[in-house]
């Protein structure tokens, strides 16, 4: 787990580890870990969508009126955000694989931003049920909405953003380190692995919100 | 070189990276369809409403896969671990929507079927009407019947729609198939009606049942009555005062078990944190709640 870098001249500039051929073969291993990751990823998250749609089937008109308490326009707000800060986070991979590093760092630092914002927009979202008192199982407490099973939703509807917007905070602090790294010229066209990986992270991030977004605030 | 068998095959180095016009386009792609779906979520289209939700939502993954994630440069050995996730997510689904929305064709032998207490009966004669017994028959009814006869008995419940043939209307006369002597309905609440929707009943106590028959027998004009030939068809003992008669079958519906244990737990009284109250007097519900180590309400 050497992190040295050795500008030795050939095709190779950067060192990679002994047991792999070349550091293509490294950045392809790396990769198919990532994808392993993510797909503990899915099922993990695949629980609480397999959960939300059964428990959706057998409490219809509750979820449906549930569902309508949440904001479309700041959800649709929040999607814009996560898919533009998705362009950005590839702007800056693609950046850092032509080896610009200060564009790279750029659009890094595009990506946190809108990364915050989207959570500035979930603080409003949850500040705003906490107020109605639309929380999950007996911390429930809205009176306009009178079916018995309404705190369920919420109770769906918690679990499945706060696992999201967890991930998000993660994504941040990987962001923060990819600027570290970044800014101590780590990466240039012969080694982008984690900037690359991460991006990978942070896309997925962005696919779990274009399921919840619709699931969630459009038909409920 | 000779490529050793254990090494993977290396490609010669040639990463894809994608060009900022493309990205720009396929993330315009995917803003567009963003606003497509709000769009079309203030269309009512009914039950189309979620497939066409969740097929723009899967447009917008598969590109964000495919091009973000680079699945569609990449080897497709990534490609395949990722779809085999979503597979594996496909089952899981499937598998549990199955569970669930079968139980009701499911039957569970054994402790769970605790069909009602089985104990003496509380009414002498049953299978004679009494006001009680009409009171009783539409507790029962009110719980057991309404989903296809409707509250009234008329055949208007809400699932009578989709029923065929329709579930009867017990305020008309005409058309009973087992014909409307009280001895008649209780063999229908005994066996069901086959080709119907009508399921039977001989789960529950008997008591219960003459409850019901008297109940319905009362929403609908004056009949012949039974003579104690009638009565003795359907196992009945005239001579005897009460109902020898057990709940006959052991097995009922996985959901019918399920929901017992919930509503004659009186789990949605009980308080987290509270000594479980489940099924008092009922050893074996009382067991089979410490046999899952629980002692709080699950608040569905």
């Amino acid at each position: 787990m050497s992190d040295v870098h050795t500008a030795v001249a050939g095709e190779h500039t950067r060192h990679h580890a002994h047991h792999f051929e070349s550091a293509e073969a490294e950045f392809d291993a790396c990769k198919q870990g990532m994808w392993i990751f993510l797909v503990t990823e899915v099922l993990m998250i695949g629980g609480l969508f397999v959960g939300y749609t059964l428990f959706r089937g057998m409490n219809h008109d509750a979820f449906h009126e549930a569902h309508k308490m949440l904001n479309v326009k700041l959800g649709a707000t929040n999607t814009v955000v996560l898919i533009t800060s998705s362009v950005t986070m590839l702007l800056g991979v693609t950046s850092a694989q032509r080896g610009q590093r200060s564009k790279s760092m750029k659009y890094l630092i595009m990506t946190f931003l809108l990364a915050c914002c989207f959570l500035v927009v979930k603080y409003f979202e949850y500040s705003a049920k906490f107020h109605h008192g639309l929380l999950p199982g007996g911390n429930f407490t809205n009176e306009e909405l009178t079916n018995p099973r309404s705190s369920l939703f919420f109770s769906f509807y918690f679990l499945m953003t706060g696992v999201h917007a967890f991930h998000v905070v993660v994504g941040m602090g990987l962001m923060a380190w990819l600027m570290k790294r970044t800014a101590n010229k780590d990466f240039g066209p012969d080694y982008y692995t984690p900037v690359e990986l991460v991006g990978f992270y942070w896309h997925f991030v962005d696919l779990v919100w274009i399921y919840l977004f619709p699931l969630l605030y459009l038909v409920g | 070189m000779e490529q050793h068998p254990l090494q993977p095959k290396v490609k010669k180095h040639h990463h894809h990276i994608m060009p900022t016009k493309t990205a720009l386009m396929i993330g315009g792609t995917l803003l567009f369809l963003t606003f497509v779906t709000v769009w079309v979520a203030g269309i009512d289209f009914g039950a189309w409403n979620f497939p066409i939700a969740m097929l723009v939502a899967t447009v917008k993954a598969s590109l964000v896969a495919l091009f973000f994630m680079n699945l569609y440069y990449d080897s497709k050995e990534n490609g395949v671990i990722f779809i085999t996730s979503i597979l594996f997510l496909a089952i899981f689904l499937t598998f549990t929507a199955t569970d669930l929305f079968f139980r009701g064709d499911v039957y569970v032998k054994g402790s769970l079927a605790m069909a009602a207490p089985a104990g003496k009966s509380k009414f002498t004669k049953p299978w004679v009407s009494t006001p009680e017994l009409i009171a009783h028959g539409k507790t029962i009814f009110l719980a057991q019947c309404t989903g296809c006869h409707g509250n009234e008995g008329k055949g208007d419940g809400a699932a009578a729609a989709a029923l065929n043939p329709h579930p009867r209307n017990f305020t008309q006369q005409e058309g009973w198939k087992n014909g409307r002597k009280p001895s008649q309905i209780f063999k229908t609440l005994k066996e069901g009606i086959a080709g119907s929707a009508m399921a039977s009943y001989a789960t529950l106590p008997a008591d219960d049942r003459w409850g019901l028959v008297h109940f319905v027998d009362s929403l609908g004009g004056p009949n012949a009555g039974d003579t104690n030939e009638d009565l003795v068809k359907v196992g009945v003992d005239p001579n005897k005062t009460e109902s020898a008669e057990a709940p006959e079958e052991k097995t009922i519906p996985v959901e019918v078990a399920m929901k017992r244990m919930v509503e004659d737990g009186g789990y949605s009284e009980a308080k987290a944190g509270e000594e479980s109250n489940v099924a008092p007097g009922n050893p074996e519900l009382e067991n089979y709640d410490k046999r899952l180590g629980r002692s709080f309400t699950p608040h569905l």
